[in-house]
């Protein structure tokens, strides 16, 4: 097993799915991950997922987490958000309201990040329902555009866009990883002179 | 082998011990049997598993704790692997605290309250750091460079001279500004939650003010035992009331809640519990519907057992709702009881239904009675239908009687049969009601006494009662039993044995059914088919061991059935002989060995045996268990003098014929249907006789009857068990024997009359005198004739039968012989050519007739010669001459007297 394990790629990103109860969020994970279609609704407490895949030519492995996204669960969704790299807000474009709850789920996610540039992906779920569309494209992109992030319309019943928001995530979380560890660096450094002035202070 | 099983997705990740996980990944299995290991957290779940697909296992977790593993084995892939895994905890959820899930509240929050101590908030905090931000790289200030530094102050954050610089400086040395900067919005966010109430801060927090609250209780507890200054307690007691009301009404929403829930819990038990009860009218309903009567009963029993007494109002309203459907349950199986036909598994199945629901009365009994009522019914409506049926073609229509209900399965189809032969044209109706009525016998009856007779053995009630059946229903049933049998018997004598039912009284009679006179005779070739139903029927019915009384009514029946049968079919063969004379055809034929007859003694021989045996089988052969017929002595005299009557019959037929007028004979239509055969080439005359040839044809046939076919049948009868048979022969060979001699008189008489009336007229014709004759020269004349005569006789019976001959020629001759003697007695004087002549006639009649000589024509002879003088010496030689001329002459004639084929 240790073995098995030894195997898998060293990188891991890790993809936190949030958003309001039944847009989706299973259902692109689960689709994403086994090629699979959920047509029942099972709320989910706290579900985890970890593959290999190529990112890039790069052999990565994706963790997912995928929240319930209620209330309820308020306080221990605060945790979770801490061990994530990475966003997909998910909403449903046949529901209103799910997209409205997207702006607090940003807020409650840049509170426990403290980072406005977290990787971040807005999602528009059940995009092959279009005859009960309730959140226009030009909305959700505004938003997106407000929060400084993409805007992607995904069904997880047709697959349409699945790969392509979990890759881009993960593209993002890679750069920005990168980004990091240069910053580390240099943070390193200027914590040491943050030192010395204390020192001085 | 198939790659590894790898496990790639958990859902949910983490969860107490009996989570509901669902495991996903690659190579989970090709199938249910496949997977055979499944551990979550280093515990085996492989009991619980269900095996979706390969990609797809749902188990519930096992008692693990902490992070651990899910490994999946199959027999396929080996041991497998995860990228994921499941956390196991213990949740303990405080009694205010939300959640989503159902707590079993009995346990943790006695728990937590008893273990309240370590959650003292001080206490708490006192590990937390406010500002949420690790420490790194910690280099202390010791608590005098502290104190040197803020004098008056202390870092300890519960104390009043708390200094937030000494506790920084004390803690976070190191930090940087940015990371200060973070801590410090840490700190106001939790200041937020914590400034959201009192409320809020009491929930976090109950178990250490439930602690305080008890603490002050005691304490005050403790004051008033040492009564230590009122009015201290009782301000103290005030507020400490204050508290509590305040405490109360914290929580008096809270409370209230959980009442309601508890309510409603105990509500959705109760209902729960008592489901069964309540759905139980529909179910009863739904069983019924479906035919399932045993899960009926059983639901009502147990409702019974549980609720019959019980007090609450709603379960008595549906109890009652119960008691009335199993009360319409009840009456409809007893109507289906009471329903017949029906098989016997059905009524016993039935009976035990209603037994178990505890019927009022006897069902077993009732049915008893309803069922034998039932046979009643069914029986006399089989009577008075016959009875009534016009008479008039019903073949067609028999099938449909009574409907097809009442099985009839066998019978019936075999009563065409005769109607082929050309007896009938139609099944007469007795026959059709004697099938009918022993099918509703054998079909029907057997069941009843079975039925009574597991009444009797106890199966049909209750075990408690099953002991004791009372021996009067015991006596009842039997009366029952025999007065159905009595019944079934009386009427079918009723249409067969009018008679042994005269002792009866009128209105019985009725009662049993009069049959109209125009039913009143049927065929005795009908007889033994109805012997044969009846005897069936009886045998089928003794089958079943029943009382001695009833099985002798039967027995009786079909004995009495049998030997009227027997008799009427002797009787009717005693009618076909007598009216046999009527096929005589007059045709003999020869036989080497018997002589010449017509057929009728082969046909007299045929219908007796035919009769013999057609009563054999159906009637004299016993079954078992029956009576030997011949065992009875009146029925064995009645049999002994009706075959007697039988065998004799043939002989006043045979007179009859031999006696008849030819011109009879003639027009019979017989003789006519005969006559037009093709392959007779005599003519019409030829086939009537002429009286003398009639005699004698009757005479060989009754000589054949009395010598060949008498005994025949006699041993016949014999062997078919027929007693006294020798009486049977001695008294018919008398009858054959005096016929015998009276149609031989007559034929002798017939024969000898003519030639001896014509003797002496032809003796003296042409005036001779015996004086004055010329000498002889021939025999004359006169005596040729006779002889002529005798060989004529001689060739007729010769023709019919030569072993007749001899008896017949010796008779003629006799006469002859006599006559002759006594026309020479009585010529009163001879002449010497007389005397010769006369010497010379009797001794070539002598010479002629001597292989038919007798005593009697000894003694005529001597008389004769006496009576004539001798003649002379001389004339002797002449005597010689003539009678070899005589012999060389009638030679061919004289062949009859001695080729002699009479001897026997
Ligand atoms: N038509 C359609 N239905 C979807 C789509 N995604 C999810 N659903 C359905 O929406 C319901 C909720 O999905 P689920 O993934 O459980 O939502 P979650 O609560 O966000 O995890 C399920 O019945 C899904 O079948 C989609 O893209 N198109
Ligand atoms: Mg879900």
């Amino acid at each position: 097993m240790s073995k098995a394990k030894a195997q898998q790629p060293a990188v891991i990103h890790k993809v936190i799915m949030v958003g309001s109860g039944g847009v989706g969020k299973s259902a692109l994970t689960l689709q994403f991950m086994y090629d699979e279609f959920v047509e029942d609704y099972e709320p989910t407490k706290a579900d985890s997922y970890r593959k290999k895949v190529v990112l890039d030519g790069e052999e990565v492995q994706i963790d997912i987490l995928d929240t319930a996204g209620q209330e309820d669960y308020a306080a221990i969704r605060d945790n979770y958000f801490r061990s994530g790299e990475g966003f997909l807000c998910v909403f449903s474009i046949t529901e209103q309201e799910s997209f409205q709850a997207t702006a607090e789920f940003r807020e409650q996610i840049l509170r426990v990040k403290n980072d406005d540039n977290i990787p971040f992906l807005l999602v528009g779920n059940k995009a092959d329902l279009e005859d009960k569309r309730q959140v226009t494209q030009d909305e959700a992109h505004q938003r997106a555009l407000s929060w400084n992030v993409a805007y992607v319309e995904t069904s997880a019943k047709t697959r349409a866009n699945v790969d392509k928001v979990f890759y881009d995530l993960m593209r993002e979380i890679r750069s920005r990883k990168m980004r990091a560890s240069q910053q580390n660096n240099g943070q390193k450094k200027k914590k040491k002179t943050n030192k010395r002035k204390c020192v001085i202070l | 082998m198939v790659p590894q099983p790898l496990v790639t997705g958990v859902s949910p990740k983490e969860g107490p011990p009996g989570t509901r996980i669902t495991i996903r990944g690659e190579n989970l299995g090709r199938d249910l049997k496949d997977l055979i290991g499944l551990k979550i957290c280093g515990v085996d779940c492989l009991l619980s598993a269900e095996w979706k697909s390969s990609s797809k296992i749902i188990a519930r977790t096992g008692s693990g704790k902490g992070k651990g593993d899910i490994i999946v084995s199959t027999k396929s892939g080996g041991t497998g692997s995860c990228t994921v895994g499941f956390r196991g905890f213990f949740v303990q959820i405080g009694p205010l605290q939300e959640s989503a899930v159902w707590i079993d509240e009995t346990q943790t929050v006695l728990n937590q309250l008893g273990r309240r101590g370590n959650t003292s908030p001080l206490a708490a905090k006192d590990d937390d750091d406010p500002l949420g931000i690790s420490d790194e790289g910690n280099k202390q200030k010791s608590e005098e460079e502290m104190l040197e530094l803020f004098p008056e102050c202390s870092g300890n954050m519960s104390l009043e001279n708390f200094s937030p610089a000494w506790y920084l400086l004390e803690n976070h040395q190191t930090a940087s500004f940015d990371d200060l900067k973070h801590g410090l919005t840490n700190m106001r966010r939790s200041a937020r939650t914590r400034s959201e109430g009192p409320i809020a801060f009491v929930k976090t927090n109950i178990g250490a003010i439930l602690d305080c609250l008890d603490s002050l209780d005691t304490m005050y507890e403790k004051f008033s035992e040492d009564d230590i200054q009122r009015e201290c307690i009782s301000s103290y007691a005030v507020s400490l009331m204050q508290a509590k009301s305040c405490a109360d009404g914290l929580f008096q929403d809270v409370l209230g809640r959980k009442d309601k829930a508890d309510a409603t819990r105990n509500a959705l038990n109760v209902l729960q519990r008592f489901k069964f009860l309540f759905y139980l009218p529909l179910n009863i309903e739904r069983n019924i519907q479906k035919g399932d009567y045993n899960l009926v009963i059983n639901d009502y029993v147990r409702a019974r057992s549980l609720f019959a007494d019980t007090q609450v109002k709603v379960f008595q309203k549906v109890y009652k709702e119960v008691e009335s459907r199993v009360h319409a349950f009840r009456e409809m199986l007893h109507d289906k009881l009471m329903k017949l036909p029906n098989t016997l598994e059905d009524q016993k199945k039935l009976i035990k239904y209603l037994n178990h629901l505890e019927c009022k009365g006897d069902p077993a009994w009732e049915c008893i009675q309803n069922q034998q009522q039932w046979l009643y019914s069914l029986l006399t409506e089989c009577k008075t239908h016959h009875i009534n049926e016009p008479d008039e073609p019903v073949i067609n229509q028999r099938n449909s009687i009574n409907g097809a209900q009442i099985h009839y399965t066998r019978g019936s189809r075999t009563s065409g049969y005769f109607g082929e032969a050309g007896w009938k044209f139609r099944t007469p109706q007795k026959v059709l009601f004697v099938e009918e009525l022993t099918e509703i016998m054998t079909n029907n009856f057997p069941d009843f006494w079975k039925l009574g007779h597991a009444y009797m053995s106890g199966n049909l009630t209750m075990k408690e009662e099953g002991k004791n059946v009372k021996s009067d229903q015991t006596n009842i049933f039997k009366q029952m039993v025999s007065s159905t049998i009595k019944y079934f018997s009386n009427i079918v004598r009723a249409a067969f044995l009018p008679k042994s039912l005269e002792n009866l009284a009128e209105d019985k009679l009725k009662e049993l059914g009069i049959w109209p006179d125009s039913q009143q005779e049927i065929s005795g070739a009908w007889l033994p088919h109805c012997v044969r139903y009846v005897r069936s029927c009886a045998s089928s019915l003794c089958g079943l061991d029943l009382p001695s009384d009833s099985q002798e009514l039967i027995h009786e029946l079909a004995f009495d059935m049998r030997t009227n049968c027997m008799f009427t079919m002797l009787k009717q063969a005693i009618n076909d002989v007598r009216s046999l004379h009527t096929k005589e055809t007059w045709v003999v034929e020869l036989d080497d060995e018997f002589g010449g007859t017509t057929q009728l003694p082969a046909l007299f021989e045929n219908i007796v045996n035919e009769a013999i045996q057609h009563l054999h089988e159906v009637v004299v052969q016993n079954r078992t268990g029956e009576r030997e017929i011949f065992g009875h002595r009146t029925v064995q005299k009645e049999a002994t003098s009706l075959c007697t009557k039988l065998l004799e019959a043939f002989a006043p037929c045979l007179e009859q014929l031999a006696f008849s007028k030819t011109e009879q004979v003639a027009t019979s239509p017989v003789q006519l249907r005969y006559s037009q055969d093709k392959n007779t080439n005599r003519d019409q005359e030829d086939l009537i006789p002429t009286k003398d040839k009639k005699l004698i044809i009757m005479l060989s046939n009754c000589n054949h009857t009395k010598q060949h076919i008498i005994p025949r049948l006699v041993e016949n009868l014999n062997k078919y068990g027929y007693v006294e048979t020798n009486k049977v022969m001695q008294a018919s060979q008398d009858t054959y024997n005096k016929l015998d001699e009276k149609l031989f008189e007559a034929y002798i008489e017939e024969k000898s009359d003519p030639i001896v009336g014509t003797m002496e007229p032809n003796m003296y014709r042409g005036h001779f005198d015996w004086r004055h004759c010329r000498q002889p020269n021939d025999v004359r004349n006169y005596l040729k004739e006779v002889i002529m005569a005798m060989i004529e006789v001689h060739a007729e019976v010769h023709s019919i039968s030569p072993a007749f001959i001899c008896r017949v020629m010796v008779k003629i001759v006799d006469a002859v012989v006599e006559e002759l003697s006594r026309l020479i007695q009585c010529v009163p004087e001879f002449g010497t050519n007389g005397i010769l002549q006369a010497r010379l006639e009797i001794l070539c009649l002598q010479h002629t007739i001597e292989i038919y000589k007798s005593e009697n024509t000894i003694t005529s002879f001597k008389e004769a010669l006496e009576h004539l003088p001798d003649a002379a010496q001389s004339d002797k030689r002449k005597m010689e001459e003539l009678m070899n001329k005589f012999r060389t002459q009638m030679k061919f004639q004289l062949m009859c007297f001695t080729s002699d084929t009479s001897t026997a």
